[in-house]
Formats: structure tokens, C-alpha cells, sequence
């Protein structure tokens, strides 16, 4: 019942919007659906020489793929140190928490000089803005682990290794799993961002800014509605594999 | 549920008035100037009321009277006082002063491949502007309401008012001194150029030998090979028609290489907006070239600053400001000249500049003064629109947020 309930009010959202954009009758304000719509419904046609929807979308995914897949490499490792070792955690932790608040686009200018232009410099952006969430939920669900866990598995005799390996990091991954949930959806986001730097030719965010230059506020839209289609449909993957393998999270007590 | 239409419909509302109300910006002087960051908010600012006009290059000034929310009321040539902005210059070339002196003949290459685009563009106009409308817009169209428009039909409208020269002659010179005294007014020149002569202005902004060697070049009627760069070579650019010779050098790149042996080949033929192209001297690539786009002038000069690209095709306001602060590049010669235009929103009763002063004073008089954007502080626009309204007896001052 809760899914039919909850596609009404996007439904709603709908008609309002053509209403509004009816009797406003300004597209810059708010174009009409049926300005938009079309745009949506041919996803591999050419924008104003940027390429498809569907070409700039995979090209928005391949560079938010990279940073989150380094991002990942380097904030998992980090976190499991910063969570089992309390005298690592107090070496990293505010160097940590000073970076933690920087938004990721105001590294823009720098990432250009020490990256240039291009693919390194956006995934340097995505890196920051999936590396956080990964990290402190890692560092949480490793700090979170039962102690008695890690005590039985000491007395049966378990190196250090075998801890971390067979108790730490499964006993972790429900935790690192929402981390990385939440962080490809930051990610997503900033890849956005990222492609509003100078220098950049394509992607989702590229495509809606340059169509701002002309005023295609119906480019806009539909860039926006794909981004968050495409937005979606990852936290959908993400969660039926948290749903899947993760369930038993809530059952142990 | 015509009811709940109606609340959403007023919630909307309300929430948009509160917006229009909470966001009003101050002008305290005659005439306001919001600055834009280049001209992409421009169209939107317009047709929602929330300017008056902008200043802005080509083919943005077209967008509004295509797209209904404006109207054009002068060119930049025409803007007062008379005769001072005939001709003005506006986008140059530039080139990091390291590669000068590491590779001077690529430079002199570069310099040719651009010359021979501008002599194309001027005797093919309407080629050059289908070009540039490929390069911008994929020729596609641009949808506003209920009105669509071809991009080659904007570009086509924008391109006559736009003038390709090369030449960096005596008067252009002069034209790009006038813009460091503009400069200054700004308070945008703080270091090698804040208090120089003329002459030293000049020694430090232009190196003219690229252009005087590739003009020897062109009419000997034979391309000096350079020597091939191992690293790409960055080559930033405006997204403008300003910058139709390079768009024009790459898209004709087989006509440019069967007539004079240098060409600019895009490494993916397909492309509407060619990444990489090949600088080809006499069939034989000489090096890689990355092109750059940007949305504005200082973008470029951060680029060139930390040597990411090694050319630029940008405005001559933000170079001199880059050279100002010690980043090392030289003007080797004009791209174009004019290229500019000033646009209101429809309903002003200006028609041209001195309607649009007395519209400007009338709206000063009654304590709502007009609001102008422009494409950035010390920008080509924001210069000589500062000094038409002064030399038109009004005041200017930055819109306060």
C-alpha cells in the first residue's frame, strides 16, 4: 500500500507544474512539460552538440565511479585503523575533522592546479565528497563491534589478522555498506558540481549548465530529472543489497 | 482535489513572492551593474524581470530578441562617446612566454593556422557562422515557449556584427592601452602594470613577431616545420563566435592542410566540439593539442597561470590583468574586433542609446534606478558600458546583494 500512496504526490507535483507553468507562461520561470517531456523521451539524441542524455549520463557515472572507487580503496582501510586502533584514531581524527567540513567544490581551484583540467581534477571532487561518509561509517561500525566477539575469537586462539578479517570487517560491513550508500549519493552530487569546472566538454552537469548559456531551461529540467532518476536508481541497488546480505543486522541482539 | 490544486498553486505562489521580496538588491547609483560570471545567467535574469538589460558578447546579445524577452539597442561599436569604440579590441591571441622561447616556430604556427581561419571567415561568412553554430549548439535549435529557433539562424544574425582581424597594428595597440587606464579606474591593476608608461604598457602586454613571422609565412607560401612537442599543448578558448577562426581552423582542417600545408585535425572526426586535434605542419604532426573551453576570461588566465594550457583565445581585459600579476604570457595578435551589444528587456521604451539614457534618468528620478548585467568586473562589457553611461551623465555603482 505504501508505494501506490506514495506515487500521488509526484503525480500531484505533475499538474501543478503544468498549471503553474500555463498560467505563468514564462518558460524561463518554469517551461512546460510537454517542452520537456520530449527531451526526456529521446535520451540518445544530440543537445546543442553535448551529446546524448544517455552519453552524458555514462560519462557523469564513469568519472563518479572512479573517485568513489578510490574513495572506498582509501577510506575503508583508514577507517578500520582509525576504529581498532584508539591511539591511530587520536593521530588522524583532527586532521579529519578539520578537512571534514570543506565542501568538496571549493577544492575546485585547486584540484585544477594540482590535477589540471579534466577527468583527474572531477574525480579528485567526487573523492572528497564520497571519502567522509565512507570513512566515519566504517570508523563506527568498527567501534561498534561486540566486544565479546573479538574476545572469543582471541581465546580460540585468532591472530590479530584473523580478527580483523574474520570478526572485524564482516561484523563492520553492514555499517561500511550504508557508508557507501550514502557516499556514492554524495558523490552523485558532486559529480555534478565537478562538471561545472572550466575545461569540462561532457557529462550530466556540463550539459545543464551549457544549457543555461542559451536559456534551454527545458534542457535544465530534463537533465535534472535524469540526474535524479540515475540518483534513485543506485540507492535502490544499494539498498537491495543491504536488504539481501545485511539483514541480519537487525536480527542478532 | 481542485481544492488541494489551488492550496499548492498558492503555496507556490507565495513562496515565490517571498523569494522576489526577500532577494531585492540595492542600487545606490544611477544606473546598477550586477555582475554575471560570464553570460550564462543573463537570458534568465532578463525574463524574469530581475534586470533591466545586459551587456554581453555575441551570440548571447541575439539570444533575447530570438527568445522574445529582449531587444537589442546598440552594438559596442556605437556606443558613446563617438567614434571611442570603433573598432575596439576584443578577443585576443596568447601564449605563454615559456613555450615562446622553448618552441617559438609553434607559436608562429599557431599564429598561421589562426590568420588563414580569420581570411576564411571573412570570405565565407555564412560558412563561418554555420560552423560556429556546429561548434556552440551542434546546429540545433533553441526552444523558448512556444518559439524555436535554428542556432545557425542566431549565429548567422550575430556573425555581421563580429570583426576577424588579426592585424595587432598601432591604433589596436592603443585601443588595448585604453583598457589598462579602464582597468585601473577599477582598481583592478595592482602590480607590474598600475603605474606604467604607454611604452612599457606595450613592451609587457604584446610580442608581435608570431604574427609579422607567420604573415612572412603565409606569403612565402610555405609553413616553417617546428620542432615536435613531446607534452599536449593546452589551448584555451570562449565558447563565442569571437573565437571563430579556431573553430573554423579545426572543422576546414583538410582544406587548410591541401592549401598551405598546416591544419588542425580533431582526433575524432564526429565531434561537434573536438577535444583534441593534431597540429599538422606539411602533412607531419608537430604536436597534440588540447582544446579547453571556458565560460570566462579569468578562467583561461588561472589555467595559463599554472600552465595548463600554453595558448589562449580569450578577451584582452582578463590577459592584461593576468599580466598585471606576473602570469607569464604575451598578446601576439587580435582575434576580432566589436562583437558586442547592449540589450533591454522588451517592454523599455528605449530603442537605442539615448532613449535608453532618458529611460535610465527617468528610472534614477522616480528612486528605482535600472540594473544592468555584466559579464564580470573589469570585463570588455563591463568597461565600456561604465563609460558610455559616465560619458551619458550617470553614475554607476555595483548592485549590493
Amino acid at each position: 500500500m505504501r508505494r501506490p500512496l506514495g506515487i500521488i504526490l509526484p503525480i500531484l507535483l505533475l499538474i501543478v507544474w503544468e498549471i503553474a507553468a500555463q498560467s505563468i507562461n514564462n518558460q524561463f520561470i518554469l517551461p512546460r512539460l510537454e517542452t520537456v517531456v520530449p527531451v526526456l523521451l529521446a535520451p540518445t539524441v544530440d543537445i546543442l552538440g553535448t551529446g546524448s542524455l544517455v552519453h552524458n549520463a555514462l560519462v557523469s557515472l564513469e568519472r563518479v565511479g572512479a573517485g568513489f572507487l578510490v574513495a572506498l580503496a582509501i577510506a575503508i582501510p583508514l577507517g578500520v585503523g582509525m576504529g581498532w586502533s584508539q591511539r591511530f584514531d587520536a593521530i588522524v581524527d583532527t586532521t579529519i575533522q578539520l578537512l571534514r567540513p570543506i565542501p568538496p567544490l571549493a577544492w575546485g581551484p585547486l584540484a585544477i592546479a594540482w590535477f589540471s583540467v579534466g577527468i583527474n581534477s572531477m574525480v579528485f571532487i567526487i573523492f572528497l565528497g564520497a571519502f567522509f561518509p565512507i570513512l566515519l561509517n566504517t570508523i563506527d561500525g568498527v567501534k561498534s563491534i561486540k566486544k565479546t566477539w573479538v574476545e572469543v575469537a582471541q581465546t580460540l586462539g585468532a591472530s590479530e589478522r584473523q580478527v580483523l578479517s574474520k570478526v572485524v570487517l564482516p561484523g563492520a560491513s553492514p555499517t561500511i555498506w550504508t557508508g557507501l550508500r550514502v557516499g556514492f549519493g554524495i558523490a552523485w552530487m558532486c559529480v555534478i558540481a565537478a562538471e561545472w569546472l572550466p575545461g569540462t566538454t561532457s557529462g550530466l552537469g556540463y550539459l545543464t549548465l551549457y544549457a543555461y548559456n542559451f536559456g534551454q531551461m527545458h534542457y535544465i529540467i530534463a537533465g535534472m530529472i535524469t540526474i535524479g532518476i540515475i540518483g534513485i536508481a543506485f540507492d535502490f541497488l544499494f539498498r537491495s543489497v543491504e536488504d539481501r546480505w545485511f539483514c541480519w543486522r537487525g536480527l542478532e541482539r | 482535489m481542485k481544492g488541494m490544486r489551488l492550496l499548492l498553486l498558492g503555496c507556490l505562489a507565495v513562496l515565490l513572492v517571498a523569494a522576489a521580496c526577500t532577494t531585492t538588491q540595492q542600487v545606490t547609483g544611477d544606473v546598477g551593474i550586477l555582475y554575471t560570471k560570464g553570460t550564462g545567467p543573463m537570458p534568465t535574469l532578463l525574463a524574469t524581470k530581475q534586470i533591466d538589460g545586459y551587456i554581453a558578447w555575441q551570440p548571447f546579445v541575439e539570444v533575447a530578441p530570438v527568445a522574445h524577452i529582449g531587444k537589442v539597442i546598440t552594438y559596442s561599436g556605437e556606443l558613446p562617446p563617438a567614434g571611442r569604440w570603433q573598432n575596439h579590441p576584443c578577443c585576443v591571441l596568447a601564449a605563454r612566454t615559456d613555450l615562446m622561447g622553448s618552441n617559438p616556430a609553434l607559436v608562429d604556427a599557431m599564429g598561421a593556422a589562426t590568420i588563414l581561419a580569420t581570411r576564411y571567415v571573412n570570405d565565407h561568412p555564412s560558412e563561418g557562422a554555420e560552423i560556429v553554430a556546429d561548434w556552440l549548439a551542434g546546429k540545433g535549435n533553441f526552444t523558448y515557449g512556444n518559439v524555436t529557433v535554428s542556432s545557425v539562424e542566431v549565429l548567422d544574425r550575430a556573425f555581421p556584427t563580429v570583426k576577424f582581424v588579426n592585424e595587432p597594428s598601432e591604433a589596436w595597440m592603443n585601443g588595448q592601452v585604453e583598457f589598462i587606464y579602464a582597468l585601473r579606474e577599477l582598481k583592478a591593476l595592482t602590480g607590474s602594470l598600475s603605474n606604467t608608461t604607454d611604452t612599457q604598457s606595450k613592451a609587457l602586454l604584446f610580442d608581435t613577431g608570431p604574427y609579422t613571422r607567420a604573415m612572412a609565412m603565409i606569403g612565402a607560401g610555405k609553413i616553417t616545420a617546428p620542432p615536435a612537442e613531446r607534452d599536449p599543448v593546452g589551448v584555451g578558448y570562449l565558447l563565442s563566435d569571437h573565437d571563430a577562426s579556431l573553430f573554423v581552423a579545426v572543422k576546414k582542417w583538410q582544406y587548410f592542410n591541401d592549401t598551405y600545408g598546416i591544419a588542425l585535425k580533431p582526433h575524432d572526426m564526429t565531434a561537434t566540439r573536438p577535444d583534441v586535434v593534431d597540429l599538422l605542419v606539411n602533412g607531419v604532426k608537430v604536436a597534440e593539442l588540447k582544446l579547453i573551453p571556458a565560460d570566462a576570461g579569468p578562467q583561461l588566465m588561472q589555467l595559463a597561470a599554472t600552465n595548463t594550457i600554453q595558448f589562449a583565445y580569450v578577451g584582452n581585459p582578463p590577459t592584461i590583468a593576468a599580466i598585471d600579476k606576473g602570469t607569464p604570457v604575451k598578446i601576439l595578435m587580435a582575434l576580432n574586433d566589436e562583437g558586442s551589444g547592449v540589450v533591454v528587456v522588451t517592454d523599455s521604451p528605449a530603442t537605442d542609446w539615448d532613449s535608453f539614457v532618458r529611460w535610465a534618468k527617468e528610472r534614477s528620478a522616480a528612486g528605482k534606478p535600472i540594473k544592468m548585467a555584466a559579464p564580470g568586473k573589469g570585463s570588455i562589457q563591463d568597461v565600456m558600458l561604465r563609460y558610455a553611461l559616465e560619458e551619458s551623465g550617470l553614475s554607476v555603482k555595483e548592485v549590493q546583494a
